[in-house]
């Protein structure tokens, strides 16, 4: 399932406006770390987000074709009303995934350095904790 | 110096097995708080905490490990209602403290008048004003230093003085503030005095214990009488459980696991008394983006530094600045693809400011799937006018900042609205899914007062109808306070605690 979510992602933050994408910012490495480490809950929202994302151009666009089968074009414009769709369960889904989009774009140093944001350092989460 | 008692996770394996005089259930505002006056009285305390103990240096940096690392759940507890809203609350060592900005706000003398009339609860007031009194000076509350605060809150202080809202500096348990933007994923400069840098190693240096990793499953009884508590271990990152654990409690039992956590240990614990899960409330806010000529670079300086509580009482609101990180400000940012990302580019010219509604409307914390709180809550029609009425109000502030538009995030509104546009606000849409709003300030869930029928726990938070049990967080509260809450939890929890020692004097 991890394919389907780095799509929908990938959609939400193509490169525009002299940002990078997501797909240059390191979604691969995020993608299997918050496999490997999230709760089964909040996985099961993202990829039920993702589906809804992919499934839903007919809604937005009026095309009966999964999200991926569209031009770059017509991605960004279902990507850009999706997240305003009136139907709030759909829109909190897709929020879910772009949330998560953003959490892992906006860890990307280059991006950092771009919006005046303090780069993290290396090993900034080290996940440690007092065992004695 | 006596020994220093820390039980971390233990595989699976024999029970562990801790004899103490008082066992206290969590570790943030009121558990810390109840433990450290135990302590102090010369009582055996052990702390249990369910997260782990995550020292300055094992914060994570980013968001996402912030989440991983402090959030309950990864922050996916959320109220079940119309509309969806994420509960923030942290599990670790200190809780929630960890994570929060630590604001410092008296109990309002009017909140004593009012749990007086309607739940009998007399004589608090001065109590609790002589415990904020100490804790002030032991957390070194201070208004955040000029140097720390920020061009987001410089903006609000001027936008302030324009608007007349009677805005504030921001008090804080914080010393030396040195605006570093991080209060939200814990602060490694050991500047704010989240309880696991200053109470948590006071009980620890009294004799005291700490068992951490320790989600506690059930009180444990000898007729009424609450004898201590259990649980089993579990492992913070691969989330397996571990050995099973047992802490036996001479004295007496203190809850403190929090607002949507406390009421569930109590059910989970044969408590089949109604009002157990009810008068839920909470301060549900939300954020307005200004937008600003000049950069404003918000994640620069003190997270938190300005507030208004002049509308506390009229319509119900507090307004503050609040600069969360980066990636989730941006999230925030409405609309995706290639319209999103040119949002995004003018982030430093955004400033976030929020308000925080003090609602009416009452919620339920019930016990669900796998021992998860379900907290069923959402607001009715006229908290939902104060709660757009706030971000009004919010709105007019960064105009009166010199914002030159602002993002309002209402679903149904355009995206960007200039001043001559507020109107938009005031008439804007009244169905709570049309906004994104977090739930940061909980209240009640164990509510105290003078009827058995209607509240959990006696005016002194001793649990009716059991010996030895208490409950010292803010699911103790009644009602909510219009401001935020740690100080008042804080002496509460102190004074739950004298009322404990007295009931069991020197064991």
């Amino acid at each position: 399932m991890i394919w389907l979510l780095r799509h929908a992602m990938c959609d939400m933050m193509p490169s525009a406006a002299g940002l990078p994408a997501l797909a240059d910012a390191g979604v691969d490495t995020f993608l299997a770390q918050l496999r490997r480490e999230t709760s089964g809950l909040v996985w099961l929202g993202l990829v039920a987000g993702a589906a809804l994302y992919v499934v839903t151009p007919v809604f937005t666009l009026g095309v009966p074709l999964p999200s991926m089968w569209l031009s770059a074009q017509q991605r960004d414009r279902h990507a850009e009303r999706i997240t305003s769709t009136d139907v709030y369960l759909l829109r909190q889904a897709v929020f879910l995934v772009k949330m998560y989009a953003c959490m892992c774009w906006g860890q990307d140093a280059d991006v950092r350095r771009g919006l005046s944001v303090l780069p993290y350092p290396q090993g900034a989460d080290p996940g440690t904790f007092r065992v004695s | 110096m006596k020994d220093r008692l820390h039980v971390s996770f233990q595989p699976r394996g024999p029970e562990v097995v801790v004899d103490a005089d008082y066992v206290v259930v969590g570790s943030g505002a009121g558990g810390a708080s109840a433990a450290v006056t135990l302590a102090r009285a010369g009582a055996h305390v052990v702390m249990v905490e369910a997260g782990p103990w995550r020292e300055p240096h094992d914060y994570a940096h980013t968001t996402y490990g912030a989440m991983r690392d402090m959030l309950d759940d990864w922050g996916s507890t959320v109220t079940m209602g119309r509309a969806i809203w994420p509960i923030v609350q942290a599990r670790l060592v200190g809780g929630t403290t960890v994570v929060n900005s630590a604001i410092c706000v008296r109990t309002p003398a009017d909140i004593f008048t009012a749990w007086e009339r309607d739940h009998g609860l007399t004589g608090l007031a001065d109590q609790v004003w002589a415990h904020q009194d100490r804790i002030e000076g032991e957390l070194c509350v201070e208004e955040t230093a000029p140097h720390a605060m920020g061009r987001s809150n410089e903006l609000a202080l001027q936008g302030d003085a324009a608007a007349g809202y009677d805005g504030h500096i921001i008090k804080r348990y914080a010393k030396g503030c040195a605006g570093s933007g991080q209060c939200l994923q814990g602060c490694r400069m050991l500047r704010k005095q989240s309880t696991n840098v200053n109470y948590v190693p006071e009980v620890l240096a009294r004799g005291g214990g700490m068992i951490s990793c320790a989600p506690v499953t059930q009180i444990t009884w000898q007729g009424t009488r609450a004898t201590g508590v259990r649980g089993h271990f579990l492992h913070p990152q691969t989330r397996t459980w571990g050995a099973p654990f047992r802490v036996r409690a001479r004295r007496g039992v203190i809850v403190a696991a929090s607002v949507t956590r406390s009421p569930v240990l109590l059910r989970r614990s044969g408590l089949r008394h109604r009002p157990v899960g009810s008068l839920f409330r909470a301060h549900p806010g939300t954020g307005v983006f200004g937008v600003y000529d000049d950069p404003v670079d918000q994640n620069v300086g003190v997270t938190q530094g300005w507030a208004s509580t002049r509308f506390r009482d009229e319509p119900g609101l507090k307004l503050e600045t609040l600069s969360i990180p980066m990636e989730m400000a941006v999230s925030r940012l409405p609309g995706g693809g290639a319209a999103l990302m040119e949002r995004i580019a003018r982030y430093r010219h955004f400033a976030m400011w929020v308000h925080a509604t003090r609602a009416r409307s009452v919620g339920t914390v019930r016990v669900g799937w796998g021992g998860r709180p379900v907290v069923r809550y959402g607001l009715d029609e006229a908290d939902m006018r104060t709660f757009r009425a706030g971000m009004a109000l919010v709105a007019r502030l960064h105009f009166a900042a010199g914002a030159r538009e602002v993002l309002p995030g209402i679903h149904g509104l355009p995206a960007i609205l200039k001043a001559d546009q507020v109107r938009l606000i005031d008439e804007g849409p009244l169905d709570p899914r049309s906004y994104v709003a977090i739930l940061s300030h909980l209240f009640g869930g164990c509510p105290m007062g003078a009827d058995p029928s209607r509240h959990v726990c006696d005016p002194r938070g001793k649990v009716y109808g059991t010996e030895g049990l208490y409950v010292a967080d803010a699911s103790l509260m009644p009602d909510n306070l219009g401001v935020n809450p740690q100080h008042t939890i804080m002496a509460l929890a102190m004074i739950v605690a004298e009322g404990a020692l007295r009931a069991s004097p020197g064991a």
